[in-house]
């Protein structure tokens, strides 16, 4: 069996990546994917072993840093702490933030840990399942994935779809591989677009032009508040999780579990893991007031929320989530294709995934736990001073992609505007980001497949695991269509009282 | 395009459906506002302005010097134009750090600076990344 081997370098590049993390992850506006995208052009430095300890650092930190001003301020630092401070909060205004904060970053080490042992339980089991996939199934895991999308989009499902064939069709353009024709590519462009836009400008435009974009609309006003960490009414202590292992466990499971699930995104673990303890709870009325329960809940399942989203990465190549997207693109820069053949081809790299996502937790909870005292006070930095280093970063990010290319700089301005244009419309930007990742993969497959059958449409529906697929694709749409009736039909509800 | 196309479409009924069932206009653009309510008319549009210098300024001047004016003008944009009226007032007064308004600008000159430097320095002397 190929080991993994990791050395000094490899632990202090897990230790700054998770500070880093924890920094974007702990200021509101900023986020884990934001951190990731920034910081990759920095790994065409080094090799993949050291760049996934970055990377994976910032992953996990970018996620745990969300809950401190969820707890602190009631403003959830990263999507995925959205519950985080619906008891957090009161816990912090009665003087218990050092404990409730304290309490998260346990309850988020040991969702982490339990989606690491998911990661490593049935990744590879799932990998030797899609290792007999051919070109048909493959091509059906995609739709299958964008249905996910749609599924997932509430209350505008076809928008979301529409984002995500957006994507695909903004990832059409360039070369067509089958006859080297050139696609939807003005005569200007022929060189800069021959192999299409680039991954990276388009995610750097999308994650961090937008944000930056959003807030110079609003003005970039900063909410500064007193955070008093002195004057504590009670203090942390394990025996804070008396009672809490079944919900740890679950909302770890809960967070691991949507993870699996493309563009589902760390809000929709947050809620359910929430509304699953409230429900189960002997008191749900506690819930909202201060309640260890609903802190624990959301905490777990954010963490584990990153295991799970690396699952479907590994074993079948699709994104589980906007960050791991991100991260599909430093595999891309060293060269390695993910999916099926992933854990087979490069067990090295596979352990050394895990080992790093393991340290990661550890350096998460060791740099968060006791020092949480001094890290709370990173909320106070100042975005206006923050946001134009973030650009200059950017810049050179998306200049080196293509070892100095200027047009991959306008390519990131481009699409820090499209982004804006379909934020202010409502279109999901996740959704067009896994669709454009996604998109040569589906037309290779289509084409593959078609090729293979002498151009018979039918051979889409004539093997058995793609029929199990088709099902999936079904229940998945209808589940969209009643999930889209039941939250319009909700809100219609609370228009009226 | 066609599944784009027909999506369009499928967006459009669903739209009618809605706005026949709430008795509202197809069109309406008396109501409709692209920006939010009080938007920044001058950090949006300077952001913009200055990212669209800022790229064929590192062409023509260097990384190096384009990153430092443009860093240290975003700084400026971001925190509040309205320090730069404190410039004559420091000079005359020669009070420069005690300034609120002055020291804001030296803090903006700094970040631009110190920023701009070590990006430079870790990513093109370093770790040998190509630089604009």
């Amino acid at each position: 069996m190929e080991v993994f081997s990791f050395g000094i370098i490899h632990l202090v590049m897990s230790f700054v990546g998770v500070v880093i993390g924890i920094i974007f992850g702990s200021l509101p506006g900023m986020t884990a994917t934001m951190a990731i995208a920034i910081f990759l052009p920095l790994t065409y430095a080094y090799d993949l072993i050291t760049s996934l300890f970055l990377l994976l650092g910032l992953y996990v930190g970018g996620i745990s840093g969300g809950l401190i001003p969820a707890i602190l301020i009631n403003i959830p630092g990263t999507p995925s702490s959205i519950c985080t401070g619906f008891d957090g909060f009161p816990m912090a205004k009665r003087g218990e933030g050092l404990r409730a904060l304290r309490i998260g970053i346990t309850a988020s080490l040991v969702g982490g840990l339990i989606s690491l042992v998911c990661l490593w339980f049935f990744t590879p089991p799932l990998a030797r399942v899609a290792i007999n996939f051919s070109a048909i199934e493959k091509f059906l895991i995609i739709v299958f994935a964008l249905t996910i999308i749609a599924a997932l989009s509430k209350g505008s499902m076809i928008k979301g779809v529409f984002a995500g064939f957006m994507g695909v069709f903004i990832s059409l353009i360039g070369q067509f591989a089958d006859n080297n024709r050139m696609r939807m590519v003005p005569d200007l462009f022929r060189v800069d677009l021959r192999m299409g836009f680039n991954l990276l400008p388009v995610l750097i435009g999308l994650f961090a032009l937008v944000q930056i974009f959003q807030e110079a609309e609003k003005g970039m006003k900063e909410e500064h508040q007193q955070i008093d960490m002195n004057h504590q009414t009670k203090k942390f202590s394990f025996k804070d999780f008396k009672g809490q292992t079944f919900n740890l466990i679950r909302s770890g499971i809960i967070g691991t579990f949507v993870g699996v699930l493309p563009g589902v995104g760390g809000s929709a673990a947050s809620l359910l893991s929430y509304s699953q303890a409230k429900s189960m709870s002997k008191h749900p009325e506690k819930f909202g007031t201060g309640c260890v329960d609903g802190l624990v809940a959301s905490e777990g399942a954010n963490n584990g929320l990153t295991g799970g989203a690396l699952i479907p990465l590994l074993s079948l190549g699709i994104p589980g989530d906007s960050t791991t997207a991100v991260l599909i693109g430093a595999f891309m820069l060293q060269g390695i294709q993910v999916g099926p053949l992933f854990i087979t081809n490069n067990p090295a790299i596979w352990n050394t995934i895990l080992v790093a996502m393991g340290i990661a937790n550890l350096f998460m909870y060791i740099v968060m736990f006791y020092p949480i005292k001094h890290i709370v006070k990173v909320i106070n930095f100042p975005k206006t001073r923050i946001y134009p280093v973030i650009i200059l970063l950017c810049t050179v990010g998306s200049y080196a992609t293509q070892n100095g290319n200027m047009f991959d700089v306008w390519a990131m301005l481009f699409f820090g505007l499209v982004g804006y244009v379909l934020a202010k419309f409502k279109f999901s930007i996740p959704s067009f980001l896994i669709g454009f990742i996604l998109g040569r993969d589906l037309e290779k497959y289509f084409v593959d497949s078609i090729k293979g059958s002498g151009g018979d449409l039918m051979t889409f529906f004539n093997r058995p695991i793609g029929n199990v697929i088709w099902v999936l694709i079904v229940i998945s749409l209808l589940y969209s269509f009643y999930d889209e009736h039941r939250t319009k039909k909700q809100a219609r509800k609370d228009a009226k009282r | 395009m066609g599944i784009l196309a027909f999506l369009a479409i499928i967006m459009l009924l669903e739209r009618a459906y809605t706005c026949k069932k709430q008795n509202k206009p197809f069109f309406n653009f008396k109501d409709y506002h692209f920006f939010e309510k009080n938007w920044d008319k001058v950090r949006l549009p300077g952001t913009l302005l200055l990212l669209v210098l800022y790229f064929p300024a590192m062409n023509l001047i260097g990384f190096l010097p384009a990153s430092i004016i443009f860093i240290f003008l975003l700084n400026v944009l971001f925190v509040g134009l309205n320090q730069l009226a404190s410039i004559p007032v420091a000079f005359k007064t020669k009070q420069f750090w005690s300034n609120h308004d002055f020291r804001s600008l030296l803090i903006s000159l700094i970040i631009s600076v110190v920023s701009s430097t070590l990006i430079w320095f870790l990513f093109g002397r370093m770790f040998k990344i190509t630089l604009p």
